[in-house]
């Protein structure tokens, strides 16, 4: 432990509970030393942004103390952070784009950009970029500058406030190898000035390379604080994806039937032309549930959009029964025998403010069985259609006429879920489906995709939650940058191995 | 206090609502009243008298009340699907042009009206065409689309009223709608009550229409949560042109009542006097009436009813017309604002 005076940031037991009740973070003890690059790694859901937040003074901390430079502060907002030298560079920037570089980086600060004192300014703001090299042109609309020089222009801006403490989330997720490279170079330089980098991510390597020390947390406790000196990527997978299995589920064996789901070489681009997913093959049989582990962020989202047929495929081919799947919309997909279940059920899934009987026939509003008399809706068919999905699925709601806003998360899920399964579907794609769920919710909604699987179904799980993929699936492969890497049977993926694979290294 | 939305069977608490909003007005009109110096019982009832105090008072509100619950239903159903839709001003001019361009063919009666009103609500939709092409295939906002083509119909329609549809004999209106397409007045003796009616029965239309049929709701799941909608197979761009071709065909028909449904003058006016401000005193009546097509019938009773007092209020208490229209639009203001208020709340909260 470094002694305590040079200590430029520590937090003692902190506590984060949100309105909702969600527990971000329990009891974190958190300290970094002046001059040095310390990572924060966690998984998704971790509490590495709630922490971040905390210490930036955008979130105030349920309970706990914190400390900066040895005194006891509390934060009320972000300002009072920045007073403080504690500034945060976010994942997503927060630019005025059509302004200049320069515009930006005095923005907020009572430097009149076109006033007298502009032209020093500009000159120190240049020293400042040379002397750490965050090179960036000052005169140019952020707009028109790459992701890495936005980045860096965040950065400037900070150190312009004479930020001492950089917290950095996620920063390398965005930027090319070769801007990775640069702004590490920098982070080194600004190592050496004396000013402490916190950086937050979940690459291993990144961490591996060029943090000084390392906190490791998961589900909002601090599960490990080491020196790179005693950090293996073994050691930190370990500590960051964990071993409790909170609860048994009996997977049965079974004998995977005939292929149902074939994706070959698929490409997907975003919508400036990058490549989100690349290259990826894989195949679903009956009675199989194949689990797709990694850290959010991946491709995965693209992937499900692209199998729901609500994203164009660049190349490569979707196929489900044989029948090719591009140009499909989701109804005539899931006609086609799939059921979908979306990794955002209250965007993707629900429609809120409507109520159950409408949320349940979303998709299927046009199905003959809902038809009354000149095509209408018979919603006397629908009530009762509602009726039995609620007593089957153990749906807990007022009634049929709830608004979908008024039931829990597990519930809503389950709607979601009741709906898919409802059409008997041979495939199913499951994002995400337990994610901010309550334990009980969570085996009912697994316990559902083992018995349907267990009923010669075809699963694709996608899910960032590990405890998750190693219950319930049969083959394994875990994406990282868009490529599915380490495809396997699910005996042979162990838990470390997995984790290594989410931090992006291939062993 | 939570409030349930209308709809389903609820209707009777936002009536409640509604009508504690307009005492509110009611009131806080009261009280400008009181500070400028009238009296503001006096004002509130020649203001009702105009609108119930006699049979032709009575016809006149609702010929008032016609056209504005058909505009309103163009505001509320492009609500419905997300879109915020004030093309209706303009509509409602090229429907009253459809509605009198009918008059150069004689047919039978009855006949000659379904033909006016297929015109006028055909002209409407019409109207709405540009809107989609734009919004569906290059993002265009509809509300910058719609108030141009609001200008491009006055501007057209003035132009076809004056050179196409002139009456030889008096060139400052257009040739007077014929007998044979106007509303008939089998009932309290004036067409304005039959005009209502079919007002009202346009709306129950649009109620059937969102609420019992797949694709009023879709064009209802597109308007709450697109994104869901749109992963559950629905095409956006189809109740987008629902959306836009029904409320052009109901503000088109507003038209339609507005020249062949009052009693007079049967005709368009240079100028179009007898049919501006329809369109945007519709997005009024639609607030009041949550966006609902029940609701609105009773929102535009209420709104013709306060529009017919303006000329007693006027005459008998002697209060300026400038006046009665601020006091108005208290009254509106507060009425529409619960439903402001839900509309717009998570706009501001983000």
């Amino acid at each position: 432990m470094a002694s305590p005076t040079k200590e430029l940031v520590k937090t003692s037991n902190l506590t984060k509970t949100y309105p909702d009740g969600t527990q971000a973070l329990t009891g974190v003890d958190f300290s970094v030393t002046k001059g040095e690059i310390h990572g924060l790694l966690g998984e998704n859901g971790a509490g590495k942004t709630t922490l971040s937040k905390i210490l930036s003074g955008i979130l105030k901390p349920t309970s706990g103390e914190i400390y900066i430079k040895g005194n006891l502060v509390r934060m009320k907002r972000p300002s009072d952070a920045l007073g403080l030298g504690i500034g945060m560079v976010h994942q997503h920037f927060a630019l005025v784009r059509p302004f200049s570089a320069f515009e930006n980086i005095v923005l907020g600060t009572d430097l009149n950009p076109t006033g007298e004192r502009a032209k020093e300014a500009k000159a120190s703001i240049a020293d400042l970029a040379k002397g750490v090299g965050l090179q960036v042109t000052l005169d140019s609309p952020v707009e028109s500058l790459a992701l890495g020089a936005q980045q860096r222009v965040e950065i400037l801006k900070m150190l312009y406030r004479n930020v001492d403490i950089l917290i950095l989330d996620e920063p390398t997720s965005s930027l090319t190898i070769k801007e990775t490279g640069e702004l590490f170079k920098s982070l080194l330089k600004l190592k050496e000035e004396g000013k402490c980098v916190i950086f937050i991510t979940h690459k291993l390597r990144e961490v591996m390379d060029f943090c000084d020390s390392i906190t490791v947390l998961r589900q909002g406790k601090v599960t490990g604080r080491i020196s790179k000196s005693e950090a293996s990527p073994i050691t930190l997978a370990t500590m960051m994806v964990g071993r409790t299995v909170e609860f048994e589920l009996k997977r049965s064996p079974m004998t995977p039937g005939d292929e149902v789901f074939t994706i070959d070489n698929l490409t997907l681009l975003d919508r400036e032309g990058k490549e989100v997913v690349k290259d990826l093959s894989l195949k679903v049989r009956r009675g199989e549930i194949f689990g797709i582990a990694g850290v959010e962020g991946n491709g995965q989202t693209e992937l499900a959009e692209a199998i729901a047929g609500i994203r164009r495929v660049a190349k490569g081919s979707i196929r489900l029964k044989g029948t090719e799947t591009e140009g499909k919309s989701s109804s005539v997909i899931r006609r086609h025998g799939a059921g979908l279940i979306p990794e955002d059920r209250r965007q993707m899934g629900l429609i809120l403010e409507m109520n159950l009987d409408e949320n349940v026939i979303l998709g299927k509003q046009r199905d003959l069985q809902f038809r009354g008399s000149l095509t209408s809706i018979a919603w006397r068919k629908v009530r009762q259609f509602t009726s039995d999905l609620m007593k089957k699925f153990e749906i807990t709601a007022k009634g049929p006429e709830s608004p979908a806003r008024s039931l829990s998360g597990g519930n809503q899920q389950k709607v979601v879920v009741s709906r898919e399964l409802s059409s008997d579907p041979d495939f199913i794609v499951a994002a995400q489906p337990t994610r901010g769920l309550d334990v009980a919710a969570t085996e009912y909604i697994r316990k559902l995709l083992l018995d349907s699987r267990g009923g010669g179904k075809a699963v694709l799980l996608i899910s960032a939650e590990l405890d998750e993929i190693l219950q319930l699936s049969d083959q394994i492969g875990v994406m990282y940058e868009g490529r599915l890497i380490g495809v396997g049977a699910a005996e042979t993926m162990s838990r470390e191995r997995i984790g290594l694979l989410m931090g992006g290294i291939v062993a | 206090m939570k409030l349930p939305l209308i709809g389903g069977g609820r209707v009777l608490a936002p009536l409640e609502e509604s009508a504690f909003a307009a005492l509110m007005g009611f009131f806080f009109g009261g009280i400008l009243l009181v500070v400028l110096g009238y009296n503001p019982i006096l004002t509130y009832y020649y203001m009702f008298y105009g609108g119930l105090g006699s049979l032709s008072n009575v016809t006149d509100m609702l010929g008032n009340a016609a056209p504005l619950i058909l505009t309103a239903l163009t505001f509320a159903v492009g609500v419905r699907a997300g879109l915020f839709n004030i093309g209706a001003e303009g509509q409602v001019y090229v429907g009253a042009g459809g509605a009198i361009y009918a008059s150069y063919y004689f047919l039978p009666a009855g006949i000659h009206l379904g033909f006016a009103l297929v015109l006028a609500g055909a002209a409407g939709a019409l109207m709405a065409v540009p809107t989609y092409l734009l919004k569906a295939y290059r993002g265009v906002n509809e509300v910058i689309t719609t108030i141009m083509l609001n200008w491009t119909a006055y501007f057209g329609v003035l132009w076809v009223a004056i050179v196409l549809l002139a009456d030889p004999a008096r060139p400052e209106k257009t040739i007077s709608v014929a007998p044979t397409s106007r509303f008939p007045d089998f009932l309290l003796g004036s067409v304005s009550t039959s005009a209502l009616l079919f007002a009202i029965a346009v709306a129950a239309a649009f109620y059937v229409y969102l609420w019992l049929t797949p694709s009023g709701y879709e064009l209802r799941s597109v308007g709450l949560n697109p994104e869901a909608a749109r992963f559950s197979g629905i095409n956006p761009r189809k109740p987008l042109l629902s959306a836009l071709l029904l409320g052009g065909a109901s503000a088109g028909l507003a038209g339609a009542v507005q020249v062949a449904g009052r009693t007079t003058p049967f005709a368009l006016y240079t100028g179009l006097s007898n049919v501006l401000n329809y369109g945007y005193n519709g997005i009024g009546v639609a607030l009041i009436g949550r966006n609902h097509p029940l609701g609105i019938i009773v929102a535009g009773l209420f709104f013709g009813t306060l529009q017919a007092g303006f000329s007693t209020v006027q005459l008998y208490a002697r209060v300026p017309f400038e006046i009665i229209q601020v006091i108005e639009g208290i009254i509106i203001f507060t009425v529409a604002a619960p439903e402001l208020y839900r509309r717009f709340r998570g706009s501001l909260k983000k």
